[in-house]
C-alpha cells in the first residue's frame, strides 16, 4: 500500500523524540481495556479494579505533579496500605500543612508555600502502598 | 490436537488465554512461562491455535484472580507477564490479544471457542497480516496556542480596548469595570485555549488516520497541566504497515509539530491491542473539539 505523504511544514522544526520504554500505563490500557474480550468460563468483575486503575494510571503519570499540588490520597488510603490509620495524627499533619499553606500565601510567595509543604514530613508509607 | 508439550489433561484444570494465532510453529514458545509461572503452549484447532497456560486452579479462582487485580503490585506483575507472553506470540506472526483476564476450565473449552468462531478469527488475522499498532501521544500548551493561533482579546486589555492598568485610578465603579472586562478577558482565552488544544489535536489524528490503516483514539488521559509541555491533546493508536512504520513515526511528528504541539511521543510497535476486535468494529474517530 502506498501513501501520498505531506512535506514537513517548514515552520518548525522536528519535534525532539522521546523514545522510552513501555511504561507501565500504556501496558494497563492494553491489557485492561484493549484486546479480545471472551465470557470464558470465570467471570471476573472488573469494577473495581478499573476504578483502582484509572487511579493508578492518574499515580504514575504524575506523582510528582500531584504531590506538588498537595495530592497524596494514595499515602493515606487504606485499600492501598495494610493496617488502620492514625487518623488523630492524620489529622495533626493535615492541620498543619493547611497552615503552613496559609502562612506560605500570606507571605505571597508560591514558592515558599511548596517548600512550607514539603516541610511536612508525610506519615510513614506502608509496604504495600503503591509506588 | 494436543501440543506436545501440553500437560495432561486433569478433571480440574484453569486455563489462562493470552492471544489467538494461526495454527502452525509454535516452538518460539517453548520455554516460555506465564502469570502463574507454569509453560505456554499452543492449542491448536483447525486453522487457529490459542496461546494459554494451564495455571492452579486453587491459586486462579475467580475470587482470587479479582483479589490478585485489585493489588497494585500483583496487578503490575500479572499485567507486565501477560503482554511478554503476547509480544512473544505477535513475534511469530499475526495475533490477536486477549485483555485480562479470560479464563477456561478445559483444553476443550478453549477449542470450542476457536471452533465456533473460526471464520471470525481467521478474518481478522488476515486483516492484521503485515501490520503493526503504533502509538501516538502529543501535548500542546493552550496559552502558547492562543498567542500563536488564537482570535481572543488579549487578558490585559480593559473595555475600549485601553490597557486596564490606565483606567483611571480612583472610581470604583471604572476599577470593578476593568476587573470584570479583564477576567472575561482570561476566561475567554482559557475557553479559546482549550478549543484550539483540542483542535490541535483532531488535525493531528485526521492526518495520520489519513495514513493509517486504522486508527483508535483514546480520549486523553489528564486534562492538567503537565510540566512544560502543556496539556495532553492526542492518545491514539494507529494501525500501520509495518515496514512503513519508521515513516509514520516521523510523519507523525512532523504532523504534531505543524498543529502546534510542543511534544509528542510515539510508542511501539505493540501486538494489535486496539485492533483485535477486526476491521468491522470500528468507528469513526470522533473530533474532541466540541466536549
Amino acid at each position: 500500500m502506498t501513501r501520498e505523504w505531506a512535506p514537513a511544514p517548514a515552520s518548525r522544526e522536528r519535534l525532539p523524540t522521546h523514545p522510552e520504554p513501555s511504561s507501565l500505563v500504556d501496558i494497563l490500557e492494553r491489557v485492561l481495556d484493549k484486546g479480545i474480550v471472551v465470557a470464558g468460563d470465570i467471570r471476573v468483575d472488573l469494577l473495581d479494579i478499573e476504578l483502582l486503575t484509572i487511579r493508578l494510571r492518574l499515580l504514575i503519570a504524575s506523582v510528582d505533579r500531584a504531590k506538588e499540588m498537595g495530592i497524596d490520597w494514595w499515602e493515606h488510603d487504606p485499600t492501598l496500605s495494610s493496617g488502620a490509620r492514625d487518623l488523630a495524627a492524620e489529622n495533626r499533619q493535615l492541620r498543619e500543612r493547611i497552615g503552613a499553606l496559609e502562612a506560605g500565601r500570606t507571605a505571597g510567595s508560591g514558592s515558599r508555600a511548596r517548600r512550607a509543604e514539603s516541610a511536612v514530613t508525610p506519615p510513614p508509607r506502608s509496604r504495600n502502598s503503591s509506588q | 490436537m494436543y501440543d506436545a508439550a501440553a500437560p495432561p489433561l486433569t478433571a480440574h484444570e484453569t486455563i489462562w488465554v493470552y492471544a489467538i494465532t494461526h495454527s502452525g510453529d509454535h516452538a518460539g514458545l517453548t520455554g516460555l512461562r506465564g502469570i502463574g509461572g507454569g509453560q505456554i503452549r499452543a492449542l491448536r484447532s483447525g486453522p487457529l491455535a490459542a496461546v494459554v497456560e494451564s495455571v492452579d486452579p486453587g491459586v486462579f479462582s475467580a475470587e482470587q484472580i479479582q483479589g490478585r487485580l485489585s493489588d497494585p503490585a500483583e496487578l503490575e506483575a500479572i499485567a507486565r507477564r501477560h503482554h511478554d507472553v503476547v509480544v512473544a506470540a505477535a513475534a511469530l506472526g499475526p495475533t490477536l490479544p486477549f485483555r485480562l483476564a479470560t479464563v477456561y476450565r478445559t483444553d476443550d473449552r478453549v477449542r470450542g471457542l476457536l471452533d465456533q468462531r473460526r471464520d471470525e478469527f481467521c478474518h481478522r488475522l488476515g486483516w492484521l497480516t503485515g501490520r503493526t499498532e503504533c502509538g501516538i501521544k502529543a501535548w500542546a500548551d493552550p496559552d502558547v496556542l492562543v498567542r500563536e493561533r488564537g482570535t481572543a482579546e488579549p487578558a490585559d486589555r480593559g473595555p475600549g480596548g485601553r490597557p486596564a492598568s490606565r483606567e483611571a485610578p480612583g472610581s470604583a465603579d471604572q476599577s470593578g469595570a476593568a476587573y470584570l472586562f479583564r477576567r472575561r478577558a482570561e476566561l475567554t482565552a482559557r475557553v479559546e485555549g482549550q478549543r484550539l488544544a483540542a483542535r490541535c489535536g483532531d488535525e493531528i489524528h485526521a492526518a495520520l488516520g489519513r495514513l493509517a490503516v486504522a486508527a483508535h483514539r483514546h480520549p486523553p488521559r489528564d486534562s492538567r497541566t503537565d510540566g512544560d509541555e502543556g496539556v495532553m491533546v492526542l492518545n491514539a493508536a494507529y494501525l500501520v504497515e509495518s515496514a512503513q512504520l519508521a515513516e509514520f513515526a516521523e510523519f507523525a511528528q512532523a504532523s504534531a509539530a505543524g498543529a502546534g504541539a510542543l511534544k509528542v511521543v510515539v510508542t511501539g510497535p505493540w501486538p494489535a491491542y486496539s485492533f483485535a476486535d477486526g476491521p468491522d468494529a470500528l468507528t469513526c474517530p470522533r473530533s474532541l473539539a466540541l466536549t
